[in-house]
Parts: structure tokens; C-alpha cells; sequence
């Protein structure tokens, strides 16, 4: 974190500098009262006859202080706001950047959930502590430091009602805070418990209504609360007893000014007017006092967001770019391509021979989207494996269902394809390279997924898929809308494409989203289109058209279909069936039909065993 | 792979945390004076210490003010060098700070109590009307917004009563007390003092304005922060997908950017605010000295006096400041409490009928009659609606979304209310028969599992806690879930966390399924109970769902016909009507819509 400080050292030094101007003007005035009452009005210096002259120019004085106090203190909060809101800054945006590079088993080590409170909350608890401490700190201690000296200079006696007083705030302070501070954890605990049972209720209201539970509910509201109100109650409790103590003390400690001040005025040793300076001072120093116990609370907090932002900005990003150029990588292809000519005949793959030609001499880049798992298996991090050495090459143009229960792998596996995860042994290739060999953008450019769960922006329609390709024209748009079978939704929305969307999309019904969220992928152009059950809310009818469509319009473009149900991915090239992290079975569906016993498990259950025709 | 949050974590409030969240944007409340009134009838029961609380501000205002002039005269004890007098001064000086402390311990408490006290009451007031609301108003409200009352507001109403309130109180009163002692010592001084008072209102009110703005700015931009963070870092797989990360970092660090200028020249106005009030009270200070030495050198009053002034002009200058805050916090308040009795007085589910399902022949017939029914007036969801479900039958409901299957669901667990025509089960209106014993009768399982954050044993027995364990096991085994939970750690002990997250999304609907098993239910509701899990799984469910509905009458809403294909009777609905009915092979040889549904998911889509 200093690093982010130092950049702004200067506004860091200013600030604290000027506070000491204030503070120092602060201390002035009661010394200087102390002078008024003395000499001015008591004149005690001299014999007793007072000097009007001393009460106006001291009070000319003590005003000219306080206007440079004044200035002093603006500009050193001036000075602390430049340096700790754009030291926050610094942070804020280092920290986002760095959760954007993550990899996702990065993210899913720290959750999305802690992520948004670092960047949000966690930056603020910083800041406000950089500005707490160059300021607000700064402050106190001169205020308690020069009280000290200031009251000890007018008379050293009353330094013994400081060092008594002064241990005495310290133990009540360190006893209370202590005792309070874990009650704070249980709190937020029992809040949670209250919230948890309200969110089940407001959202799962259809079922307590059909059990009609509504008393039971109630009951247990009741103790969720009357444990969340106990706790309150201790904490505001244990708090109410500090400040009457911290009270007591500082006003035992004013009488024993007065009480010293009467002793020692009595042998002329200390004036009257050095016993009400001493009075102000008295209250200056115990109150910075107390007001630094909260201060520790306060840092103690900061620091703690402040290593929870250290652990996001140290992060490395576990997935780099990979070390191969786009010129190694063009020629690999190349040569891989002559490869893939040979084997392709075998596979009966769309293209012909002749087209791939072509386009290898219009383009360096022969476009194709050839995907090979070799030997793959990928864990998630500290869990079992979940894909268990997969051997598979899907063909350019091909289109390939994957079938398997939850659990089984599917969405592992074209998690890899992307460089989403990275596999735990064996190698992904796209277009016959290594994934970890490609520039990440370049990789990630070749393949378009529509993910399980539609993530849709809080902007409009057309944004949302404009997403997939910001330089598509409005026809390309509408195209990729309709391709998706989402145009017809859209069109019946006053705004048409311009509807906003609300908030993750809930303005949007489930299968509108999933339709958004392949219109946005089929705009993106790539060789690789990938659809993770991205079409479960859309009815079947719906769903036959959107395939009918991509299969018309991209004929090429290499398809991998996750399905739930096998009438989606029925007239696919391939079906893949997966279980356990393993391939079950793999082929046509009425070769699998006849081989898979598996197959015709899964499609008796869909079909309930009604034989065919 | 984690989930994300739900919870915005941007409208978060750590309990305790003090007064409103924005500085510069104070919300009102449309009827101050109504909704105060109601508030205060929530105190009204707390009439002991209410009066507590007013006796213990009113003894502690008094001893703030008698302590300075104490202390004036220990001071001129010892300028008129009368050092006898000190002792008895000094212990009349701790007495009265000995009762000043007790009354803010006792302050203290009796504001805690009254504030927690308050809020629990009103907290379960609130949720004991929420879980009474109709569906419908849950349906049409926010969920959020709803949860929100609960938390915000009301912790709001709670800090306000328990700091707003006696501070406003003790600070009016303290205000009051000493302009009246500072009169009695020294008017002229007195009013110079007050003139601070002029200044402190005139630059809190310039400054609080010209802040307003620019806090009210600064606190969209973070909200469209905030808003950046949660939508990208919740949406990280799609921003890696598109390779837009770049793309997003600058948009985000272009609102930082934005924030922190206007954060800056907020922060600048509003730090400006200490030192301000600051030099306010250092001119206070210096007025008090150099006039009070002035007035003092003339003989007009004693030093003792001065001492005093510096402590009272202290004293009243802190309320003032303090009144305007509390101010704002009282307004916030009240328009949240507004807002929570807003939701109080959204009229109850209607629970009206006497007849009790029991009295009803256990082989009851069910008739929907003519039944018309929209959620938005215009737009009718059913159209003269007519269906006779015999008793023991499996009647199945198939259509497209939209076609207005749940709607038929909604209607007989009255959850809604037919606009027109009736639901008669054994020819009794069910609007007549007592919605308890109605709900009694059925059981009902959802496509969104709701599971509670409960054990499983208790989310089993939901329907009636005094099920026997053999029982409930019993249902258990018949829904193929008891070796699961078995096989749990704690067995049917375990707890299922919020959202049920630590249990697969079959194993949710299986429990669910055996919760329905052990409401013993006469008729039962499946709707799309399904459609989120995987064939496998399935399967099992499907079997359990056999079991459940054998010699019961149910009504089955399916998006997959596979499932529903032995129902005794097949209705097919198309915008809000019936098209078809009959079994699977009438429907099939009708060779109408039935056919081409069937014929589609049979068939499958061409890919």
C-alpha cells in the first residue's frame, strides 16, 4: 500500500503539516486566556491593578491565531482529501484491473461476492484510514502532546492529576473495546440469521402459504430477532457503561485541578488564571485521548481491508498469454492444415478440400476451428477430478451435443476450450495449437460461448448484444437477434432494441435472456460457437428454429451444443454422452441409439420407452 | 463454482452504524404527522421508559448546567483567595457530576431498551403481516425492496430512537438552560456569545447547502460504481468470454476518475466544515475572554463568570450543531418508517371460509366453472374456464408458456382470486371452505425448490412438526432420498444452509417431493417439479412422484410430455383455453396441437 502513497507524499506531508498549524493555534488560545485573566483584568503581575491595554491586545491576538488556525485546517484537509481520495483511486482501479485479469478458479477461490466488497467497501475503509491518519490522528496527538506540555509548563503539579487520570482512560478504553469488538462478529451473524429467515419467507412464500406455516414462521422470526435484539442490547449496554465512566474521570480530574489549583494559589504559586487554562487543557488532553482509543479501532479496521485489497492487487493472473507470436502461431496452423486435409476426408467433416484451399490463399490465417482434447483431466482446485482423460477431436463445422448429468463434466470440459480453466494434465489444441500457446485475446477471439447462466447488462437491448462485436453495424445486429429467435420479443418492447434492461436483467424473462445471450455470441463471428445449456428456457419449438438458423446461416462455424434434453442436440453431427468425467459414449443418434445402452436410457426416460414412429 | 452474492452489497449497513448513509440527501416522509403519530403508539408501550428517559435528560440537563456555575465559583474562591469555601464548592462540584454520570448511564440504558424494545416489535409486526400479505403483492413487489424495510429502515427508525431522540431532547433543553443562566450571570455577555450562535447557524446552513449538491452527485457516482463492480465482477465469465476486460476496466476507471474529482471537492467542503466550527468556536472563546476581561476589569462581573461562559458557551454551541444533524436523521426516519407502514397497511390475504375440508367427502370432485381470470386487467390469462377433475385422477396440463397452466394452480390454492366464475371442490365454492384446511388438503411442488435453512428433518416435518421420525423416515424411503441423507454426515440432523446450497439441486427436489409425502395431502399440485434436473435424476424423482400420487387426486403442470403420458386425463391449454383433452393415444390420434407437441420434442429440433 505505500507504494500508492508515496506517489502523492507530498500532499501527505502538506496536510499534516498544516494541521499542525491548526492545532497549534488551538493551543495557544488558553495560555493566552490565561494571560487575559492574570495580567489583563486581575493584574497580578502587577500589584494588583489590571491593564485594559493587555485584554484588547491579547484578544486582537487570539483572534489573528485563529483566523491562521482556520486557514491552516482548510488547507489541510485539502491537502489530506488530494492525497487520500486519489491515493484511493490508485487502488481502486489497480484492484479492479487485477480481479478482471483473473483466471476463473481465481475468482471462484475468492467469490464474486468478496470481490465486490473489496473494491467497494474495503477501498473506502482505506482511504478513510490514510485520511484519518494524516489528519485526524495528526491532530490528536498534537493536541495531546502539547496539552501535556502546555499544562505542565504552568504549573508541574497538575501533571500528577494527567498521570493518574490518563492510565485510568487507557485500561477503561482497552477493557471496553475489547470486550465489545467480538460481540460486533456476533451481531452481524445474528443479523444474517433475521435476514436469512425474512429472504426465505418473502421468496418462498408459495410454500409456507401450502403448509400454511404461517405461525411457525412467525415463531421462528421471533427468535431469529429476539437473539439479534439480545446482542444489540449487550453492545449498547457494554457502551453505555463508558461513557459515564469516562466522565466520572475527566470530572474527578477537573475537581483536582481546582482542589491543586487552591492549594498551590494559596502559597501564590499558581495564578487563577493558570488554574482555568489548565482546566481547558485538562479536557483537550483526555478527550484526544479518547478520541484515539476509537481512532485504533478505526486503523485496526483499515488495516485489515487494506491487506484483504493486497491479497487481490498481488494477485498473478494465473492464465497469461501464452509465449507463441501470432506469426509462430499462423505457421503452425499452416502446417497442422495439411494435416487436418488428410485426416478430414476420413472424418466426411462440411468442407471440401477445395474450399479450405481457397481460403488458405485469400488469408495467411486459415480460419477453421478444429478442437482436439488430448489425454485431457481437470480438477478444480482442491476437489476430485472431474474430467478423467478425454480424448476427443471435433471437427471444423461440426456440430457436437454433449449430454450427461449435472456433475458429470460438460461444462468443465468446454471450460477448457476457451482457457477458462486450464486442464491439470494433458493438452487442449484449437486449430492444432496448444491453447496455452495463444495470446489469450487471440484465443479467446476464435470462440464465442453463451454461458449456463445469461449474463446480461444493465444496459439496453441493443448494447447488450452489441457486446459480442462492437462494430456491427444495426443490420448485423438485428441478424444476429434474429438468428436467435429474439428479434419477435424484442419487436413487441415499446423501445425495441433500445429497452433497457434492469438490473441483472430482471426485467427479462429467463428465456429472453438466454436468447440475448446468443444473439450476443452468434454477432461475436468466430470459428468455435459454444452453447452451455443456453437453451433450457426456450420452448422446443423456439429452440428447432434457433438451430435450424445457425445451421443455415453458419454453416461452417464449428458448434458444441451442452444439452439437457436429447431433442436438442438429436440431429447433431456427434452426440457425446459424458459420465463421471469420462466419455460414455460418442457418435450419431441412431448409432448410439443402437450401440449406447446409456443413450437409450436417457432417451427412454425423455421419451417415456414409446418406441420411435 | 461460487454463486453470486445476492445481496447488493452497496445497500449494506453495519447495525449501529450511525444516522442516515448519505450526508447532503435527506429523504421525506409524504405524511410526517400520521406516520409520527404511529410511531409514537409503538412507544406508548414502552410508557415506563419513555418516563424514564424524560426524568434522566431533564436531572442530567439540570446538572450540566448547575456544574459550570459551581465551578465560576470555586474559581473566584480562589481569585478572592476565600480558600475555605474550596472544599465544601469542590464536593458539591462531584455530586453533581456523581448524578450527571448516573443519569447518562441511566439515559443510556433506557434509550436502549426503548429503541430495541421498539424495533422488535415492530420488526415482528412487519413480518407477521408479510407472511399474511397475498401472493399477489409479493409477486408485484420487489423482493429486495421488501427485505429492505426490514433491514434499513427499520435499523434506521432503531439508531434514530435510541441517539436522535434524547439528543434532540437534552439538546433543546441544555440550549434553553444555559442562555437562561448565561442571561442570569452576565447579559451583555451572554449576548455576545450568542452571537456565535448567528454565525454557527448561517455557515452550517451556506455550507450544508452548497454540500447538499455536490454530495448528492457524489452519491450517484458511487452508486453507478458500486453498480460497475457488482454487474462486472458478477458477470466475469461473460467479460472473459467477450475479452472485454480492457474495455471494462476503462469504463470503470473512468466513473473512479469521476468519483474521486467530485469526491475531492465534496470531501474539501464538507473538511471544511471542522475547522469552520472550529474558528466559530474559537471566536466564541475569544469574545468570551477579551470581553469578559474587559467587563471583568470593569467590575461588571468575576473572573469566576468567565470560567463559566467557556463552559457553557461550549455547552450550547454543541446541541445547535448537533439539533441539525439529528434533524436530518429524524427525517430519514420517518420516511422510512413510512415506507414500513406503507407495507402494514397493504390489506391481508383474504382467509375468509368456514367450511372445514374434513366435513368434505375425502373422494371430492374438482370443477373450475367459467372461471376468468387476469393479472393485469386487459390482459386475461384464463378465458371462461371449465375443467372436472374426478377424485383419485392424474390430470395432466400441457401447453406453451404463457398458456396459463400455473395460473390454474395459482387460483385453486387460492393464492389468487378468480375474477369471474368458481372453483368448486364437492360443490363447495373454496372461497367458502377455510383456506387452512384447504391448504390443509393439498400439497404442492414447485419448479424453484424452497427449501429452509433449517435441518432436514425439520424441512421434512414442514407440514405439522409432530410427525413421528417413522413416519416421516417412511415417506423418505418411499421418495428414494433416505440412504442419501443417511449417508450425510448428521443425517437427517444436517443443516441445510441459506438457499439449501450445500445440497445438490435433485437432492433439493427430492426432499421437497418427500415433504409433500409427509403432508399426507388429498390433492397434490406438481408444477414443472422437473424441469431442472437431470435426466438421471429424474428418473428417480419421477418414480418418487408415482408413489406420491397413487389414490390421489393431483394435477401435474409438465414441460416434458414424457412424464405426464400416463395421466388418466391430458389438457391441452392454448391462451388461457382449452384445446384438447383426453389420454395420451386419444390426444395422439386427434392429430391436433397435442400431436405437433409431442411431435416436436419427439422429434426434436433439427440442429
Amino acid at each position: 500500500m505505500w507504494k500508492y502513497l508515496k506517489k502523492y507524499w507530498f500532499f501527505a506531508l502538506l496536510a499534516p503539516l498544516f494541521m499542525l498549524g491548526e492545532a497549534g493555534m488551538d493551543l495557544f488560545q488558553p495560555s493566552l486566556m490565561a494571560t487575559i485573566v492574570d495580567d489583563g483584568v486581575l493584574g497580578l503581575n502587577n500589584g494588583g491593578v489590571g491593564n485594559l491595554q493587555i485584554v484588547i491586545h491579547t484578544g486582537l491576538q487570539m483572534i489573528g491565531l485563529i483566523f491562521v488556525g482556520a486557514m491552516c485546517g482548510i488547507l489541510s484537509g485539502v491537502f489530506a482529501n488530494l492525497a487520500a481520495q486519489r491515493f484511493g483511486n490508485d487502488v481502486r482501479k489497480d484492484a479492479f484491473s487485477s480481479i478482471m485479469h483473473f483466471s476463473f478458479s481465481q475468482t471462484d477461490h475468492f467469490t464474486t461476492g468478496s470481490l465486490i466488497t473489496r473494491v467497494t467497501n474495503d477501498v473506502t475503509q482505506v482511504q478513510n484510514m490514510v485520511q484519518m491518519v494524516i489528519r485526524g490522528y495528526v491532530r490528536t496527538m498534537i493536541l495531546l502532546i502539547g496539552g501535556i506540555i502546555c499544562m505542565t509548563r504552568l504549573n508541574l503539579s497538575f501533571g500528577f492529576v494527567l498521570l493518574l487520570a490518563m492510565p485510568l482512560i487507557v485500561v477503561v478504553l482497552i477493557l471496553f473495546l475489547s470486550k465489545i469488538t467480538p460481540n460486533f462478529t456476533i451481531l452481524q451473524q445474528r443479523l444474517d440469521d433475521v435476514n436469512n429467515v425474512m429472504q426465505e419467507n418473502v421468496s418462498g412464500n408459495r410454500v409456507v402459504k401450502a403448509y400454511h406455516q404461517e405461525g411457525r414462521e412467525q415463531e421462528r422470526f421471533g427468535t431469529a430477532n429476539q437473539k439479534l435484539i439480545e446482542t444489540q442490547l449487550r453492545i449498547l449496554f457494554l457502551l453505555n457503561y463508558m461513557n459515564p465512566i469516562m466522565n466520572i474521570i475527566l470530572n474527578l480530574s477537573v475537581i483536582a485541578i481546582i482542589w491543586i489549583g487552591g492549594l498551590k494559589a494559596e502559597t501564590w504559586e499558581v495564578q487563577p488564571g493558570h488554574v482555568m487554562a489548565a482546566i481547558t487543557y485538562l479536557t483537550q488532553i483526555l478527550n484526544a485521548l479518547m478520541r484515539l482509543g476509537m481512532m485504533f479501532q478505526n486503523i485496526s479496521r483499515g488495516m485489515a481491508s487494506s491487506k484483504r485489497l493486497k491479497e487481490v492487487i498481488d494477485t498473478v493472473p494465473e492464465i497469461q498469454d501464452g509465449e507463441m507470436t501470432l506469426a509462430t502461431i499462423t505457421e503452425k496452423i499452416a502446417v497442422s492444415d495439411a494435416d487436418m486435409m488428410t485426416e478430414s476426408e476420413g472424418k466426411g467433416a462440411t468442407e471440401s478440400e477445395e474450399e479450405i484451399t481457397e481460403k488458405r490463399e485469400d488469408d495467411r490465417i486459415v480460419i477453421h476451428g478444429q478442437v482436439e482434447f488430448r489425454h485431457v483431466s481437470f480438477a478444480y482446485a482442491g476437489h476430485e477430478e472431474i474430467l478423467n482423460d478425454i480424448n476427443l477431436t471435433i471437427a471444423p463445422g461440426e456440430t457436437i451435443g454433449i449430454l450427461g448429468m449435472t456433475g458429470s463434466g460438460k461444462t468443465s470440459l468446454i471450460n477448457l476450450i476457451p482457457r477458462f480453466y486450464d486442464v491439470t494434465s494433458g493438452s487442449v489444441l484449437v486449430d492444432g495449437v496448444d491453447v496455452r500457446n495463444y495470446p489469450l485475446s487471440e484465443l479467446r477471439g476464435k470462440i464465442a460461448v453463451a454461458l449456463q447462466k445469461s449474463e446480461i447488462m444493465q444496459k439496453s437491448i441493443r448494447e447488450n448484444i452489441a457486446w459480442g462485436n462492437s462494430e456491427s453495424s444495426e443490420e448485423e445486429i438485428r441478424k444476429a437477434a434474429e438468428i436467435a429467435q429474439a428479434m419477435e420479443f424484442i419487436a413487441s418492447k415499446e423501445e425495441g432494441l433500445d429497452t433497457q434492461v434492469a438490473q441483472s436483467g430482471y426485467s427479462l424473462s429467463g428465456g429472453q435472456k438466454q436468447r440475448l445471450a446468443i444473439a450476443r455470441a452468434v454477432l461475436k463471428r468466430v470459428e468455435i460457437l459454444i452453447l452451455d445449456d443456453s437453451t433450457s428456457a426456450l420452448d422446443l419449438k423456439t429452440e428447432g428454429r434457433l438451430y435450424q438458423c445457425l445451421k443455415t446461416e453458419y454453416p461452417d462455424i464449428t458448434k458444441i451444443i451442452i444439452a439437457q434434453r436429447i431433442a436438442s442436440v438429436r440431429d447433431a453431427d456427434r452426440i457425446l454422452v459424458l459420465e463421471d468425467g469420462r466419455i460414455a459414449a460418442c457418435g450419431s443418434h441412431d448409432e448410439l441409439l443402437s450401440d449406447s445402452s446409456i443413450y437409450r436410457d436417457i432417451y427412454e426416460s425423455q421419451m417415456g420407452g414409446v418406441s420411435h414412429g | 463454482m461460487a454463486e453470486m452474492q445476492k445481496k447488493s452489497i452497496s445497500d449494506y449497513r453495519m447495525p449501529g452504524q450511525r444516522g442516515p448513509r448519505n450526508r447532503g440527501e435527506v429523504e421525506k416522509a409524504k405524511d410526517k404527522k400520521g406516520t409520527l403519530k404511529r410511531l409514537l403508539t409503538y412507544f406508548a408501550s414502552e410508557k415506563k421508559n419513555v418516563l424514564l428517559l424524560l426524568i434522566v435528560v431533564v436531572v442530567g440537563v439540570v446538572c450540566g448546567i448547575l456544574a459550570p456555575s459551581l465551578q465560576s465559583r470555586a474559581i473566584d474562591a480562589i481569585t478572592e483567595r476565600e480558600f475555605a469555601d474550596l472544599p465544601v464548592l469542590l464536593a458539591a462540584m462531584g455530586i453533581v457530576y456523581g448524578i450527571n454520570c448516573l443519569g447518562t448511564y441511566l439515559q443510556g440504558r433506557a434509550s436502549a431498551l426503548l429503541s430495541q424494545g421498539t424495533v422488535k416489535r415492530m420488526r415482528e409486526d412487519l413480518f407477521a403481516h408479510i407472511v399474511h400479505l397475498p401472493i399477489k403483492y409479493l409477486d408485484t413487489h420487489s423482493h429486495g425492496d421488501i427485505m429492505s424495510r426490514m433491514t434499513n429502515d427499520v435499523e434506521n427508525i432503531s439508531t434514530t430512537i435510541s441517539q436522535s431522540l434524547s439528543s434532540l431532547f437534552s439538546g433543546v433543553l441544555t440550549v434553553a438552560g444555559t442562555v437562561v443562566v448565561m442571561f442570569y450571570l452576565c447579559p451583555q455577555l451572554a449576548l455576545l456569545s450568542c452571537s456565535t450562535v448567528i454565525l454557527t447557524v448561517f455557515a452550517t446552513k451556506y455550507l450544508s447547502k452548497a454540500m447538499r449538491n455536490v454530495y448528492l452527485k457524489r452519491q450517484v457516482l458511487l452508486g453507478s460504481l458500486n453498480g460497475t463492480v457488482e454487474e462486472m465482477v458478477g458477470s466475469y465469465r461473460t467479460v472473459a468470454a467477450y475479452g472485454k476486460e480492457q474495455q471494462v476496466i476503462d469504463e470503470f476507471n473512468g466513473i473512479s476518475d469521476e468519483l474521486t474529482s467530485v469526491g475531492i471537492r465534496a470531501e474539501i467542503l464538507g473538511g471544511s466544515m471542522g475547522p469552520v466550527m472550529n474558528l466559530i468556536n474559537n471566536i466564541g472563546f475569544v469574545i468570551i475572554a477579551a470581553f469578559g476581561g474587559y467587563f471583568a476589569y470593569k467590575g461588571i462581573i468575576s473572573v469566576g463568570v468567565i470560567s463559566a461562559f467557556i463552559v457553557y458557551a461550549k455547552q450550547f454551541g454543541r446541541p445547535i450543531d448537533e439539533i441539525a444533524q439529528v434533524w436530518g436523521q429524524v427525517q430519514t426516519a420517518l420516511a422510512g418508517a413510512e415506507r414500513v407502514f406503507g407495507i402494514m397497511d397493504a390489506p391481508l390475504e383474504d382467509a375468509s371460509g368456514e367450511i372445514d375440508m374434513q366435513s368434505l367427502s375425502e373422494e371430492a370432485v374438482i370443477a373450475f366453472e367459467h372461471v376468468n381470470f387476469s393479472y393485469v386487467e386487459g390482459t386475461p390469462v384464463l378465458k371462461d374456464f371449465s375443467l372436472i377433475v374426478q377424485p383419485g385422477q392424474k390430470v395432466a396440463l400441457v401447453g406453451a408458456t404463457g398458456s396459463g397452466k400455473t395460473t390454474v394452480v395459482n387460483l385453486l390454492m387460492r393464492y389468487y382470486q378468480p375474477d369471474s366464475g368458481t372453483i368448486r371442490i364437492d360443490g363447495a365454492d373454496i372461497q367458502d371452505i377455510d383456506l387452512k384446511s384447504l391448504r390443509d388438503a393439498t400439497a404442492i411442488v414447485l419448479q424453484d425448490t424452497v427449501l429452509f435453512a433449517d435441518t432436514i428433518r425439520n424441512n421434512l416435518k414442514y407440514s405439522d412438526p409432530d410427525i413421528t421420525d417413522e413416519e416421516m423416515i417412511e415417506c423418505a424411503k418411499q421418495c428414494h432420498v433416505d440412504s442419501t441423507i443417511r449417508r450425510m454426515e448428521q443425517g437427517y440432523d444436517t443443516m441445510l444452509m441459506a438457499d439449501a446450497g450445500n445440497i445438490s439441486q435433485g437432492q433439493q427436489q427430492l426432499l421437497s417431493i418427500a415433504r409433500a409425502f409427509v403432508s399426507k395431502p388429498q390433492i397434490l399440485i406438481l408444477d414443472e417439479a422437473t424441469s431442472n434436473v437431470d435426466t438421471r435424476t429424474e428418473k428417480r424423482i419421477q418414480d418418487a412422484m408415482v408413489r406420491l400420487m397413487k389414490g390421489r387426486t393431483s394435477l401435474v403442470i409438465a414441460h416434458r410430455l414424457s412424464t405426464i403420458k400416463d395421466a388418466d386425463r391430458i389438457v391441452v391449454m392454448d391462451q388461457g383455453q382449452i384445446v384438447e383433452s383426453g389420454t395420451h393415444e386419444e390426444l395422439l390420434a386427434l392429430d391436433g396441437k397435442y400431436h405437433e407437441l409431442y411431435m416436436t420434442q419427439f422429434a426434436g429440433g433439427v440442429i
